[in-house]
C-alpha cells in the first residue's frame, strides 16, 4: 500500500523517483494503466454484485409489493421500499464519499439493483412464470438514489443529506413511479365492482398462491385522513427513512473502516 | 493464502446460490405439479371441505377457447379446532401452474367471486369458474378454496389439454374510460422508456465522475493524504454538475408525475374488501344418520362405519356414495360410477353395503365397509397419527328414484390392528 502511494506524490502528480523496484508496473504510464484496469473492472463488478445483493434484499422485505402491479398501494408499498432500499445506499453513499470523495454509492448500487432486478423480473416472472412483463416490471428508483448522492455532493455533510436527501428519497417515490402506475389505476367495471386494471389484471392472471386476500392493501387503522393518504404516508415514510439513513451511514462506517479494507486486500 | 481464496470462493458460491434463491424464489405453486393434496394432513382433507358434483369441461381446448369448472362443496362442520375457519376469510381459487388460464369470471352461487369471500360449515355452495385458456399444454386443474390462515383447500381435478399457440391468444379489457385495452402489452411502451430515461440519468451521473480516468486509487490515495481537507476534491464544477442534476431530477419526477396526470385523469385506487354470499337452501333432513362407531382396519384397509340411519323420505333409500378427501367410494350395486381418468378420485367398487334398503319410516343400524388401495396411496392412514384423529365424510343416500339425500358423518376413528 505505501508504495502504491509514494508513486502518485503528495499534490497528485504521479512521482517516479519513488516508483517501486520490484513491481510489474515500471513506470507512471503503466501505474496509470494499471489504475485504470481498476476503474474498468471495479465499478461494473462493484454495481452489478451490489446491485444483486440488493435484489436479494429487496426481495426479502419489499417482496410482493413490487413484483405485482396490483400490491403497489397508497400505504405500504411507499413505505416499506424506501426504508429498506435505504440501507444499501446509506452504506455505499457513506463508502464512496469516505474512501473515494464520490458522491455516486446510492446510484451505482441502484443502477446494479434496477439491472438485476430487470433480468430477475424478465426470466423468472415473465419468461419462467409466463406472466405479462407489463404486470410484473420492477418499480424505478434510480431518481431516489441521485438525489440522495447530489444532495452529498452539494452539502458534503451526512447530517445534511440525511434530512434533505434521505428525505426526498422517500417522498418521491410514489410521484417518480406514478409514470408507470397510473394507467393501472385506471377504473374498470367488473361485474358490477369498480376495480382498477391492476386488480382485475391480478384476478385475470391466476396465482394459485396468492389468493386475493393475501394482498396488504391499504390495511391500516388510520383511515380518518381521507384524502390525505399519499402525502402523509410519503411524510412518515420520509422521516423513517431519514433515522434509517442515519442508522445505516453509521453502521456503514463501522463496516468501512481501514482494517477491514487493509485485511482484505 | 490457499485458505483465504478458499474462503473468499466459499462465500463468493454463497452468495451466487442466496441470488439464485431469490430469483426463483417466488415460485411456489401448489398445484404445479399434480396431488398436492397428497401433502396434506389426512384430517386436513377429510375436515375441511367436502367436494362434489366436480366437473370440467371441455377437456380439450385451443388457445382463446374457454374452459368451464363447476361443482359443490360444502365445509365440514368437523371443521379442525386447531386451523383457521373458512368462516373468517376465504377466496374461491384455481389450481392451475401459472397463468396458463385467465380467469374470466368466477362465481359462488352466483356472486361474483373476484373478491375474498366467506363460506359457513355444513352449508353447499355451488361454484362456476370460466376460463379461457392462454398457453398451450397439459394442465391438471383443481377448484381450490384459499382459507385465509389454514392455505389452499384443493379439490378434485381433472386433466385439460390446451393447443395452439400463445402468440394467437387475445384478450381485452374496457375501462370505464371507454378505452379498450390489451392487458398483455398494455402501456409497457410507457414502462420501457420511462425506465430507459433513468437508466441515462444515472448512467451520465456516474460518467460525470468517471469523465476521465483512472478514479478510484487515485482519489483514495488522494483522500487518505488530504484526511479532513478531502472535500477540496469537490470541485466548482463539480458542484455545478451535482446542482443541476439535483434539479433534473426534481424536474423530470414532476414532470412525469404531471405528464401521467394528464394522460390518465381518471384513476382510482387499488380495490380490496370482501363479498358475502348466501349458502343454497338447505332441503329438509330426509335421511338423519348417527354414526355409532368408525373403525380403520389396517391390514385389510378397510374403513367401516356402524351408524344408526332414520329414513323419514316416502321411498326406501340406500347408500350410493362415501365421500371422503376427495375420493368417491361407489356402491357398485346402486351407481355405475367409474373413474374418469388415470388421476380420478373413483374406487368404483369401493363401498361394500350389505344390509337391504331402508324403509320409509324405518330407523335400522347398519354397517359400511369403504375398502380401498386408494386409502393408503392418498396416505389418509396416516390419520391414526394424528393428535386429532378424528374423521369427516359426505354420506350419499339414493331412492328407488335415483332422488340424492346428502348427510355429513363424522367423529372419532379408532384404528384396529387385527
Ligand atoms: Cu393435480
Amino acid at each position: 500500500m505505501s508504495t502504491v502511494s509514494g508513486a502518485y506524490g503528495k499534490g497528485g502528480t504521479p512521482d517516479t523517483t519513488t516508483r517501486p523496484t520490484k513491481s510489474a508496473v515500471r513506470n507512471v504510464q503503466e501505474q496509470m494503466a494499471a489504475w485504470k484496469n481498476v476503474d474498468y473492472t471495479l465499478i461494473p463488478i462493484f454495481s452489478i454484485l451490489i446491485g444483486g445483493v440488493t435484489v436479494f434484499l429487496i426481495a426479502l422485505t419489499v417482496g410482493d409489493w413490487d413484483y405485482w402491479a396490483d400490491w403497489r398501494d397508497r400505504r405500504w408499498w411507499p413505505l416499506v421500499t424506501p426504508f429498506s432500499l435505504i440501507i444499501p445506499a446509506a452504506i455505499f453513499n457513506y463508502f464512496f464519499w469516505k474512501r473515494f470523495r464520490l458522491p455516486i454509492g446510492a446510484t451505482a448500487m441502484i443502477l446494479g439493483y434496477m439491472f438485476g432486478v430487470w433480468v430477475s423480473r424478465y426470466m423468472n416472472f415473465h419468461i419462467f412464470a409466463n406472466f405479462p412483463m407489463n404486470f410484473v416490471s420492477p418499480s424505478t428508483f434510480i431518481g431516489m438514489g441521485l438525489l440522495l448522492d447530489c444532495t452529498l455532493a452539494l452539502s458534503r455533510s451526512f447530517f445534511l443529506t440525511g434530512l434533505v436527501g434521505a428525505f426526498l428519497f422517500a417522498i418521491v417515490l410514489y410521484p417518480l413511479n406514478w409514470v408507470t402506475m397510473a394507467p393501472f389505476h385506471v377504473p374498470v367495471e367488473y361485474n358490477g365492482f369498480l376495480v382498477t386494471v391492476a386488480d382485475l389484471m391480478g384476478y385475470q392472471y391466476i396465482r394459485t398462491a396468492m389468493p386475493e386476500y393475501v394482498r396488504i392493501i391499504e390495511r391500516s387503522t388510520l383511515r380518518t385522513f381521507g384524502e390525505a393518504v399519499t402525502p402523509l404516508t410519503a411524510f412518515f415514510a420520509g422521516f423513517v427513512t431519514l433515522l434509517n439513513y442515519y442508522l445505516w451511514v453509521w453502521i456503514g462506517s463501522i463496516l468501512t473502516q481501514n482494517r477491514w479494507l487493509t485485511r482484505l486486500i | 493464502m490457499k485458505t483465504m481464496k478458499h474462503i473468499r470462493y466459499g462465500s463468493w458460491g454463497a452468495l451466487a446460490l442466496a441470488m439464485l434463491l431469490t430469483l426463483v424464489g417466488p415460485f411456489y405453486s401448489p398445484a404445479a405439479e399434480a396431488h398436492g393434496e397428497r401433502a396434506q394432513q389426512a384430517s386436513l382433507r377429510m375436515r375441511t371441505m367436502h367436494w362434489f358434483d366436480t366437473e370440467i369441461q371441455p377437456r380439450k381446448v385451443a388457445v382463446n377457447e374457454t374452459v368451464h369448472v363447476t361443482g359443490r362443496f360444502m365445509p365440514s362442520q368437523w371443521w379442525p379446532e386447531h386451523i383457521r375457519s373458512v368462516e373468517e376469510s376465504a377466496f374461491m381459487n384455481i389450481g392451475v401452474p401459472g397463468p396458463a388460464f385467465l380467469r374470466i369470471d368466477s362465481r359462488v352461487n352466483g356472486v361474483p367471486m373476484i373478491r375474498s369471500t366467506r363460506f359457513h360449515l355444513g352449508k353447499t355452495y355451488e361454484y362456476d369458474v370460466l376460463l379461457k385458456a392462454r398457453a398451450p399444454g397439459r394442465y391438471h386443474i383443481h377448484p381450490v378454496i384459499s382459507v385465509e390462515g389454514a392455505g389452499p383447500i384443493i379439490g378434485p381435478a381433472f386433466w385439460v389439454e390446451v393447443t395452439g399457440d400463445q402468440k394467437d391468444f387475445k384478450h381485452t379489457i374496457t375501462t370505464m374510460t371507454g378505452n379498450v385495452i390489451n392487458p398483455e402489452t398494455y402501456a409497457m411502451s410507457t414502462i420501457l422508456w420511462w425506465n430507459a430515461l433513468w437508466f441515462v440519468i444515472g448512467i451520465a451521473w456516474l460518467a460525470w465522475w468517471f469523465r476521465k480516468l483512472p478514479v478510484i486509487m487515485p482519489r483514495y490515495i488522494k483522500v487518505e493524504e488530504l484526511g479532513d481537507d478531502a472535500n477540496q476534491l469537490i470541485t466548482i464544477p463539480d458542484m455545478i454538475v451535482s446542482a443541476l442534476f439535483f434539479g433534473f431530477v426534481m424536474l423530470v419526477i414532476a414532470g412525469g408525475y404531471f405528464w401521467a396526470n394528464y394522460q390518465y385523469p381518471i384513476t382510482s385506487v387499488l380495490q380490496t374488501g370482501k363479498v358475502e354470499v348466501e349458502p343454497l337452501p338447505q332441503p329438509p333432513q330426509m335421511v338423519e344418520v348417527e354414526v355409532n362407531k368408525a373403525t380403520y382396519r389396517i391390514p385389510g384397509r378397510s374403513f367401516q362405519v356402524e351408524m344408526t340411519v332414520t329414513n323419514r323420505s316416502p321411498r326406501p333409500v340406500q347408500v350410493g356414495e362415501f365421500n371422503a378427501a376427495n375420493i368417491r367410494f361407489i356402491n357398485n350395486k346402486l351407481l355405475n360410477v367409474k373413474a374418469q381418468e388415470k388421476d380420478d378420485l373413483v374406487a368404483a367398487t369401493g363401498l361394500r353395503v350389505d344390509n337391504p334398503p331402508i324403509q320409509p319410516g324405518e330407523t335400522r343400524t347398519i354397517t359400511i365397509y369403504a375398502d380401498d388401495a386408494l386409502w393408503e396411496t392418498y396416505r389418509l392412514t396416516s390419520l391414526i397419527n394424528e393428535p386429532d384423529g378424528r374423521f369427516a365424510a359426505l354420506l350419499m343416500f339414493f331412492d328407488d328414484q335415483g332422488t340424492r339425500y346428502m348427510q355429513e358423518i363424522g367423529g372419532p376413528m379408532i384404528p384396529s390392528f387385527g
